[in-house]
């Protein structure tokens, strides 16, 4: 209790100290307002870029028709599902590449290779067999999660660092054991950054075959939004697509940091 | 990697042009979708030779780099002033942060729109690509360098640019090296994704549309070769230059 | 056979010589290295840093397996490691993800025992080192020594007949060193177990070894062995000590004088 007392209040501040909110919001709010003004002094054109208003517009309107709903609910299924399946494969794939390198040898080189290509080359090529439906956008966005998760999760099992399987085997861990109490543990960050990284990975993927081959989803929207040269319906789709990207990132951040309670703050 | 784990490696690809050949020979499928494993060879070594591809080929690298070279400048001034700077950090940082959750793709109709389908469009896209991991992979490495490391310099009472030259800067270099390496494959990914989506029918991504559209599978199959080849020699490249550059980063 | 016969023999080294490669040249970490401990002895060993005492313990730890010559326990060749030797690593290396009593539990894992006898002794091991009441803490949350002392504890809780301690107290203030000195003292008197104890301080060697066997590097073998008469005082003030400690640290000097470039000596 003395000793509190005998400190200030608080620290004499060493710069000023800026609260964090309003400042983050500062430049936003300026670059909006300036933006309204020059669009209402007609100092840009609305087919550049319509004014911030018009954009919130078109965001109610999307949002009452309840198109907005639909579309989203479009791209964020496929992108479940695409995740889902990738992320399951590549927990798989990367586990077994891990545990025997047998196994990796037979199946390494032509996973890199699949991997090497990005989603822009699968697309044409798949289409030719599959067309242009459901499942061709399944394929690509389960290939887009299962190649960092699967990469991430090998990775992740192998570099356990050597001090602490030498613990395990000091007091004489079965093979089990150490994958159990020790791999497991240890490998948990990497293998969770491969998830967030494969569905990073999995919701570009979406934008790209959304914006190649769809009549339906978030995608479409900016692709029919240029067509019909609505750029407020562009902005608007953008500005979906951020926030849902940053929706899913930061829910599974949460799951990330729950499971990880261990590591220093 | 053992002889044998090589031998191994073979083994998957083996089998498959095997079920192709298989499946081919039994009369399965459309022929044009399933040409024969040799047919493709001879088509692809047709492409190769022709001028159309090479030319193709060297139109997509300069768009890359020169896009690379851009995003990489822009994105290391920006990295280097939030990452240095608690004022910029806190005035651009979260502007920067909600930004980047755009899947970059997302922005093609909006450039499409301001810059229409030429060459500016293609570059500025390329750029924007390669901006987002360089800037973030610096400015989190110019701002995550470890307080130990930073009291040794307050410790020999270094100055704000010997902190800089002689602590922030060689810790960040790794992080920084990261970023190039990122951005470069950022690069090559949105060049053919900007001929792809922005062009009519230019460099590697405009033979990959080509190939579609005849459904002629060889020059689909060449140009996804070549599209990924390409991207694993661009990177290996970088990954070479920053062993040397950063010696003591881990591999 | 008489008693003391018995006894001997309990932990051997025959001509252990130990090498590894760094950046591609050979280094001799240790060379025709021979030693004899008793069951229930307490062995303090010293030696300049890099004269290959942690490369030893790890032999018989069964981390390691010599290139030449056997290291033996109880008889048998030592193959693997052992819960009847229990070891504190010169870094504490708990298992970030678990909480101290957690830490300790996962050594008992391959034990005999209930799930509550074994958590009983895990809490009983954590109260001999004095973290009571931080059971439930994980490690980044503990100070260095704190954590050094949950990985005494988790080395101490099998009740190994045989004790291997690579520097446990080099984290620790001079207090907590103390401290832990005499509570290290009074488990090996009261259970005998069989302790060797890695370390760089001469006065500790001197306050806890019943025999102190002095290293020199390059290639790691031994120099000398003290045995310290069993009446001896461990007091500084006391002129056998001092004359001890001055041997000691004569021997320990005497050792060749580490060249600049101390790999190129044994180059392959
Ligand atoms: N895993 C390893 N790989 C290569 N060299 C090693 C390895 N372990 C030990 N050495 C080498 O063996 C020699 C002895 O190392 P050791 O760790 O046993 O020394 P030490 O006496 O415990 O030193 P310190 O007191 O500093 O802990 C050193 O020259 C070291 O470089
Ligand atoms: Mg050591």
């Amino acid at each position: 209790m003395s000793l509190a007392l005998s400190l200030p209040e608080a620290a004499p501040p060493r710069s000023v100290r800026w609260p964090r909110w309003p400042v983050a919001l500062l430049l936003p709010a300026l670059l909006l307002a300036a933006w309204q003004i020059a669009s209402q002094r007609g100092w840009i054109a609305p087919g550049i870029l319509p004014a911030p208003g018009e954009v919130w517009l078109t965001l109610r309107e999307l949002w009452e028709s309840g198109d907005l709903a639909s579309h989203a609910a479009w791209s964020m299924g496929r992108v479940v599902q695409g995740f889902l399946l990738g992320a399951a494969g590549g927990l798989l794939l990367g586990t077994a590449m891990a545990l025997s390198p047998r196994f990796e040898a037979y199946v390494r080189p032509s996973f890199l290779a699949i991997a090497q290509v990005p989603v822009i080359g699968w697309v044409p090529l798949l289409m030719l067999p599959l067309g242009i439906e459901e499942v061709l956008k399944l394929v690509i966005l389960t290939k887009a999660a299962l190649v960092p998760v699967t990469l991430n999760t090998r990775d992740g099992l192998r570099a356990v660092p050597q001090r602490w399987v030498e613990v395990a085997l000091a007091f004489r861990y079965s093979r089990a054991q150490l994958l159990r109490h020790v791999v497991l543990p240890a490998a948990v960050p990497p293998v969770f950054t491969g998830l967030r990284y494969g569905l990073t990975s999995c919701w570009k993927a979406l934008v790209a075959v959304e914006l190649l081959a769809s009549s339906e989803g978030l995608g479409y929207l900016l692709v029919w939004g240029r067509q019909m040269f609505q750029m407020d319906l562009v902005i608007a789709g953008i500005l979906v697509i951020a926030a849902i990207g940053f929706a899913f990132d930061a829910v599974l951040a949460r799951i990330e940091a729950r499971l990880q309670r261990w590591r220093a703050a | 990697m053992s002889a044998a784990d090589r031998l191994r490696g073979l083994v998957l690809p083996l089998l498959l042009l095997a079920a192709w050949q298989g499946a081919v020979t039994a009369g399965y499928g459309d022929p044009r979708l399933l040409p024969p494993p040799v047919e493709v060879l001879r088509r692809a070594w047709q492409l190769l030779v022709a001028e159309d591809l090479p030319l193709a080929l060297a139109i997509s690298l300069g768009r890359c780099l020169a896009g690379f070279a851009l995003g990489a400048l822009l994105g290391l001034g920006f990295g280097l002033l939030c990452g240095l700077s608690r004022a910029a950090d806190r005035l651009l940082g979260p502007a920067f942060h909600a930004l980047k959750n755009v899947a970059v793709f997302a922005w093609i109709p909006l450039i499409a729109m301001w810059f229409g389908f030429g060459e500016a469009s293609r570059i500025a896209f390329v750029t924007l690509a390669v901006l987002t991991p360089v800037a973030l992979n610096v400015w989190e490495g110019v701002a995550g360098v470890p307080k130990p490391l930073l009291e040794v310099g307050a410790a020999f009472r270094f100055g704000g640019w010997q902190r800089l030259a002689r602590i922030r800067l060689p810790a960040a270099l790794p992080a920084i090296l990261t970023g190039l390496q990122l951005g470069l494959i950022h690069a090559w990914l949105a060049t053919v994704g900007a001929e792809y989506f922005l062009a009519k029918g230019t460099g590697l991504g405009g033979v990959l549309i080509e190939g579609r559209d005849k459904f002629d599978m060889a020059l689909v199959l060449l140009g996804i070769l070549l599209l990924g080849g390409i991207g694993l020699l661009l990177n290996q490249l970088l990954t070479r230059l920053a062993a040397r550059l950063a010696p003591w980063r881990a591999a | 056979m008489t008693l003391q016969q018995d006894r001997s023999g309990w932990l051997t080294a025959r001509g252990v010589g130990k090498r590894f490669a760094i950046a591609g040249r050979e280094v001799r970490a240790l060379a025709g290295l021979d030693l004899d401990i008793a069951s229930g002895e307490f062995i303090a060993i010293l030696g300049a840093s890099g004269c290959g005492k942690s490369t030893l313990l790890r032999l018989f730890a069964g981390l390691e397996t010599p290139d030449e010559g056997e290291v033996r326990h109880a008889g048998a060749r030592i193959s693997g490691p052992s819960l009847a030797r229990g070891i504190v690593f010169q870094e504490h290396r708990l298992f970030p993800w678990l909480t101290v009593a957690q830490n300790v539990e996962a050594a008992l894992l391959n034990a005999p025992g209930s799930k509550p006898a074994k958590r009983q002794t895990a809490t009983e091991l954590i109260a001999l080192v004095g973290l009571s009441g931080f059971e439930g803490a994980y490690p980044h949350q503990l100070s260095g020594g704190m954590a050094q002392r949950a990985a005494i504890a988790r080395g101490l809780v099998n009740r190994p007949d045989t004790l291997l301690l690579d520097e446990p107290f080099g984290a620790l203030d001079a207090l907590t060193r103390a401290h832990l000195q005499r509570e290290l003292r009074r488990i090996w008197q009261r259970q005998r177990t069989t302790t060797l104890l890695v370390t760089h301080d001469v006065d500790e060697a001197l306050l806890l070894g019943e025999r102190v066997v002095v290293m020199t590097p390059r290639p790691g073998r031994i120099a000398r062995i003290f045995a310290l008469p069993p009446e001896l005082p461990r007091d500084h003030a006391d002129p056998d000590f001092a004359r001890l400690r001055g041997k000691i640290l004569a021997t320990l000097d005497a050792g060749p004088a580490v060249p600049a470039a101390g790999l190129t000596e044994h180059a392959a």
